[in-house]
């Protein structure tokens, strides 16, 4: 492997090498023969079903089928046919949760947005939120009740179930609930802790507990270690020059990561006026933070805890030598140590030069920024890191301006690993007569060595409420249907504490009910009542949470979506004396070059909990641009050392724990760290994800059965040999190439593709970005009067988080096409994010380019349909027409930006298909669903456009600034995306594009894009800059 | 017997030079069956299905002059001119009740042909009507955006005001859309007089929909975005 430095950019190691299967790739507009056929069908049969498909069509061609209407009886009040409604609610992902706004077509939920006035949300979302739509229109959601008597399963309904609990519960009542475990999944929801109570009172030796394979117990670990109590931390990046996260993705993975990246990309934007941020991400893995860091050291997991010492040793010491008063903004009251914590080493022994020129200069920029910088540690790290992380900003006066901290909801509790060992334990020792598990997927998620699934055979009761049946469902005596969170009423409290009301948006769709209707039901301990109206229990904890609120807050409160100011408060805090003695303690080894593994949720799938989601499945991940699949993450060193190559199937074991898994390549990763996502590897999540009953492969490998409980998060001392064997890994990355000639010429080209430069730079040459070119007009430019559309996305912002790509799935009907399809280059996401590497293979910065259909002025492809199937429309856009195309593809060939998409296949056909009709309901109905034979790609969402001018027209008024807005645009929690009317004066869009940063892609074709991008600007600290 | 009586007489021989004319005219045929066979004039105008409950415009609209956006009420706000709740029927219409009374103001409470609406108010099951103007699912066709600008429900549905039973009088083809988004001068009146089908105009259409279309501002579009996404 050679090794190749600069500042070229490349997009994969495939690309910097220039393998040969690189450069065929290159060479092809589309990367297989088009003639292809998906795998499982003979020809044969091929023919059968289009001969078929034809003779139908010609029978029903004579006129279309004729249609009715089926008016309401009594029209709901509210409801105009047709217009769609907007109602709020919050969505809850491993117990933090985020307002949405939730669009409903004649009473059918169809599309996801954040919710602007949520103090979390602030109108953007995260890719898991866009895709919980097609999650409640999953036909693989369990639709029935199954009970396991005699080694049989008979299907239940749920007067069965309320019978039997109704016995089960009383006899459980009788023993003061003694043998009853209940087992939950994380929420926030103030009506389950309140019915928990309730069930606690009624059955006073019950044991409530909760398991998240993926906790934040850490954190709630490390206050404690800290202060003395459990605190939960808040950070405002709005106040933060400095930011520098160790293992932390506060961007990506984190229940608050739309408002960070709200607040955080408000201080990325050189001509906003307001100071420009700088962050550090010391990290093994890629995160989504490390990615927009402007300075990044890829270390090992396990050697966080040492460079967290190291960096704490040398900021005592400065503060040492700075007077107190001495700080950037003067005022801030730092409190310097008492005594400067003592390293039983020099840290030039154990960090490498750069390594330490790091760690100072990082030490040095918070300490000069101190009261507005912010040190941030990860999930992933020990408690003790936590709280030497509390007591640097404790020292460097951030705490109160940049971190503070709340009380912890629920603060008493078992931590989640500790809860799934004492479960297991109990099991195995007979105590458990009831296990109640409500959501999660233990059997699936727990770490191997509890064997969760051994145990829970011993209860002689399990039953388990979830909305599919699941590894755990089936195992369990009773598996219980669980309405989707837009089916039934429900609360909750979001990271800050903000009280959230969901409300049901339809009617459970296949006789599911909530989580707080069951555990009503059962905590009374009297017979439980069939289907408790979710409703009344959650307003009865409004009430008893607010008690002075005023009659008309409930509705305030639905309609909203939340309570205003009923964050939690904050709380002052100092860390406690004993700190030092108990983190000096702890030993301080350097890791060495033992193998890590580390574990950590995956970007598309979570923890296994989306897993039958196809949108997300098919979501290339934002850095390996991998879809459906998972891979153990090598960086381009550690694989060179092992002799092992992208693709590669390898076997990681440690202490007799094993899993074969395939091998992705990707720069970045620290030296020695294996990267595993979790979330893969399902053997009975559907039809999607994989279910081994029904003969469908899992898609990907579960990494969980190689996790320790002693190690959820990172594991050093593995061991990783090459099985010989290997994985064909579908990613997007080298797909839609942008090339001249040649891979050389690549190099230089992408600088012209994604512009960057730094705060100074910048500063010196505004317009860095511009390049001049020669534009000779060779036809008159027409002149139309009204609107014409454009949009601006700075790079500077854009996190490549993936909100964006499904909010445009979504709203745009478009469809998936399977791992097959995906490897021969056919996705079908109008909207890409090109991801970029540039510099050196270990330590390469990346940027995120998102890349949509520029809707240029002179559109080459225009130029080249045959059949006008696309046309410019008046106001700048360029619209395609699905019923003029005849798919020749040469609109394809000619786009400078590869940005059409071709429906080789009828991709939507298989919801035709009864059983998956279901999906049906996901399609938003202003857009045509396409098929076979059709180009499409992004229309500017002109749906949106068209709806919009038109109440405004009916109104009588000029559109306003900012009324349409773009999916993509809605969804961004960075704001990164404006879009707009360019000839209207001061219009958002218009100054964007004014500005001297930015610049059109490929503008010397002299296309003329609609789309302008800002160029990235990135702030690196001079110290640093001069050796890199 | 000689085998002569079985070919075919010499001068026919003739004939097969007019073979290629045959051909064409033929293709002529063929070609003309087809465009005018398979045109929206064809196929869909005087499209007029039996509905569930024989419910008469003529009447209703014609003679007792119920203005059209009594019972279409959402023409003015949504791209759909619902068709009414039952309970709009039910206004008017109410059956007797369990005791046998009736209400004052109820008209023919006890109509068989009113039987179907009765039922639906009873058990709350819509009542389904059969769809007479039908767009394809690729062309969005948005009500509100026309009577809002001047173009009477006349213009496309005709003198609903006249029919027994509704029948499609237009062939609601692109061609036919494009023609008054190209010139739609002909077809605008006043707002006032959208809903009013027996509209006499005081003066030359072309003079009044030019007024009005300067006073609205408007400008139709002829883009394919406007009508397909």
């Amino acid at each position: 492997m050679s090794r190749e430095t600069g500042t070229t950019y490349w997009r994969s190691l495939h690309e910097l090498q220039g393998t040969p299967q690189f450069e065929e790739m290159l060479h092809r507009e589309f990367p297989e023969a088009a003639s292809e056929l998906p795998e499982g069908i003979s020809r044969r049969r091929w023919l059968q079903l289009m001969g078929a498909s034809l003779l139908l069509g010609g029978v029903s061609g004579c006129r279309w089928e004729a249609e009715q209407f089926a008016p309401f009886a009594v029209r709901p009040p509210n409801r105009t046919p047709g217009v769609p409604q907007r109602f709020a609610t919050s969505h809850e992902v491993g117990g933090g949760s985020r307002g949405l706004l939730v669009t409903c077509y004649d009473g059918r939920p169809t599309k996801v947005e954040g919710n602007p006035d949520d103090p979390l949300s602030c109108g953007g979302t995260d890719a898991y939120d866009q895709a919980a739509i097609l999650n409640l229109y999953d036909p693989d959601r369990s639709d029935s009740l199954v009970e396991e008597r005699g080694g049989q399963r008979f299907t239940r309904d749920w007067s069965d179930f309320d019978r039997f609990a109704s016995q089960q519960f009383a006899n459980l009542k009788q023993r003061n609930g003694k043998g009853l475990f209940l087992l939950s999944e994380a929420t926030s929801s103030p009506t389950f802790h309140r019915l928990l109570v309730e069930l606690q009172e009624h059955y006073p030796e019950a044991v409530c507990l909760e398991y998240e394979s993926v906790s934040r117990d850490n954190e709630r670990r490390g206050s404690q270690l800290a202060f003395g109590r459990t605190l939960r931390t808040h950070y405002d990046l709005d106040h933060a020059r400095v930011v520098a996260c160790l293992d932390a993705d506060p961007l990506g993975m984190h229940p608050a990561a739309t408002r960070h990246t709200r607040d955080w990309a408000a201080h990325r934007d050189p001509d906003s006026g307001s100071f420009f941020n700088r962050v550090y991400a010391v990290e093994s893995q890629l995160s989504i933070t490390g990615s927009q860091a402007d300075h990044r050291l890829p270390v090992q997991s396990s050697s966080i805890r040492l460079i967290t010492a190291i960096l704490e040793a040398l900021i005592s010491k400065q503060l040492g030598d700075f007077p107190p008063e001495a700080g950037r903004s003067g005022h801030r009251d730092t409190r310097a140590p008492q005594s400067a914590p003592r390293l039983p080493f020099s840290p030039d022994v154990v960090l490498s030069p750069d390594a330490l020129q790091f760690v100072e200069a990082l030490a040095d920029d918070l300490v000069r920024s101190r009261g507005e910088s912010l040190l941030i540690a990860g999930h992933t790290q020990p408690a003790d890191v936590h709280a030497r992380v509390h007591r640097i900003n404790e020292w460097l006066g951030n705490t109160g301006t940049t971190v503070r901290y709340t009380a912890e909801p629920d603060a008493g509790r078992l931590s989640h690993r500790a809860a799934i060992d004492f479960v297991c334990t109990e099991l195995r020792d007979g105590n458990v007569d009831t296990l109640l598990m409500i959501g999660g997927n233990p059997v699936y998620d727990a770490p191997s060595e509890v064997r969760f699934a051994d145990a829970l055979q011993q209860a002689q009761t399990s039953i388990h409420l979830s909305a599919y049946r699941d590894e755990t469902s089936e195992l369990c005596t009773w598996h219980l249907p669980r309405a989707h969170a837009f089916e039934v009423w429900g609360d909750t409290r979001s990271h800050n504490g903000t009280y959230s009301v969901s409300q049901p948006l339809i009617e459970p769709l296949l006789a599911g009910r909530s989580s707080l209707q069951l555990l009503a039901a059962l905590s009374t301990g009297d017979p439980p009542a069939s289907g408790v109206p979710g409703e009344r229990l959650v307003q009865d904890t409004f009430h008893s949470l607010f008690p002075e609120s005023s009659g008309r807050a409930w509705d305030t409160t639905l309609q909203d979506g939340f309570l205003a100011d009923s964050a939690l408060e904050s709380v002052a805090v100092s860390t406690v004396s004993a700190l030092q003695v108990t983190v000096d303690a702890i030993p301080l080894t350097p890791s060495g070059r033992s193998l890590e593994v580390v574990f950590s949720p995956s970007r598309s799938v979570y923890d296994g909990r989306f897993a039958n989601n196809a949108w997300l499945q098919e979501l290339p991940e934002p850095l390996s641009k991998l879809t459906w699949d998972n891979a153990a993450i090598l960086s381009p060193a550690t694989a060179c050392e092992f002799g092992i190559d992208h693709g590669d199937v390898v076997t990681i074991e440690s202490n007799g724990r094993s899993i074969e898994i395939p091998v992705y390549v990707l720069p970045g990763q620290a030296e020695n760290s294996i990267g595993l996502p979790l979330g893969y590897g399902r053997t009975a999540a559907g039809t999607v994800a994989g279910h081994v009953g029904r003969d469908v492969e899992p898609v990907g490998v579960n990494v969980s059965t190689f996790r320790s409980i002693d190690h959820m998060y990172f594991e050093s001392g593995v061991t990783i040999t090459p099985t010989g064997r290997r994985h064909d890994l579908a990613t997007t990355q080298e797909h839609f190439a942008i090339d001249r000639v040649g891979l050389e010429e690549i190099s230089g080209r992408v600088g012209a593709l994604v512009r960057q430069g730094t705060v100074s730079e910048y500063a010196e040459h505004p317009d860095f970005a511009h390049h001049e070119h020669p534009e000779i007009p060779l036809w008159e430019q027409p002149e139309h009067d009204g609107p014409q559309w454009g949009m601006s996305i700075d790079l500077s912002k854009c996190i490549g988080c993936n909100a964006c790509v499904v909010a445009c799935q979504s709203e745009n009907n478009i469809p998936v096409v399977g791992k097959e399809q995906v490897l021969k280059g056919r996705e079908m996401h109008w909207l890409r994010l090109d991801r970029y590497f540039t510099g050196d293979m270990d330590e390469p910065e990346v940027v995120q380019q998102p890349v949509a259909c520029h809707h240029c002025e002179n559109a080459p492809c225009e130029q080249v349909c045959p059949v006008a199937a696309t046309v410019h429309s008046d106001d700048g856009l360029n619209d395609m027409v699905y019923n003029r195309c005849i798919g020749t593809r040469y609109c394809a060939n000619n786009c400078p930006y590869k940005v059409r998409r071709f429906n080789f296949f009828d991709y939507q056909l298989p919801v035709v298909q009864p059983e998956q009709s279901l999906k049906q309901l996901a399609f938003n109905p202003e857009v045509t669903v396409r098929s076979r034979g059709v180009m499409e790609k992004c229309t500017y969402c002109v749906q949106r456009i068209r709806n919009t001018s038109i109440i405004a027209d009916n109104d009588r008024r000029p559109l306003e600034d900012g009324e349409v807005q773009t999916a993509c645009q809605q969804s961004c929690p960075a704001q990164a995306i404006t879009f707009g009317d360019l000839k209207l004066a001061g219009s958002r869009v218009a100054t964007e594009q004014s500005k001297p940063r930015a610049y059109g892609m490929l503008d010397e074709l002299n296309v003329k894009p609609r789309t302008k991008y800002l160029a990235r600007i990135h702030n690196p600290n001079p110290a640093l800059e001069a050796t890199t | 017997m000689s085998s002569k009586r079985f070919h075919f007489p010499a001068w026919t021989n003739r004939l097969t030079r007019l073979l290629p004319i045959l051909g064409g005219v033929s293709l002529l045929y063929a070609v003309t069956i087809l465009a005018f066979g398979a045109s929206p004039e064809t196929t869909d105008v005087s499209y007029a299905p039996k509905q569930p409950v024989p419910f008469s415009h003529k009447l209703h609209a014609g003679q007792l002059k119920l203005d059209c956006r009594y019972c279409h009420t959402t023409v003015e706000e949504s791209a759909h001119a619902a068709i009414p709740p039952t309970a709009t029927c039910n206004n008017c219409h109410n059956p007797a009740d369990a005791n046998g009374s009736v209400a004052t103001v109820s008209v023919h409470p006890n109509s068989a042909k009113l039987l179907k609406v009765f039922e639906s108010q009873a058990t709350g099951e819509p009542i389904k009507w059969e769809r007479v103007h039908d767009l394809p699912d690729y062309a969005c066709f948005n009500h509100s955006a026309h009577v809002t600008r001047g173009v009477s429900c006349v213009s496309c549905h005709g003198r609903v005001d006249q029919m027994e039973i509704v029948q499609q009088v237009e062939p609601l083809s692109m061609a036919w859309c494009l023609e008054c988004h190209r010139q739609p001068e002909r077809h605008l009146r006043p707002l006032d007089r959208i809903a009013q089908l027996d509209w006499v105009p005081e003066e030359q259409l072309e003079v009044i929909g030019a007024r009005i279309r300067d006073e609205l501002g408007l400008d139709p579009s002829t883009n394919c975005s406007t009508c397909h996404r």
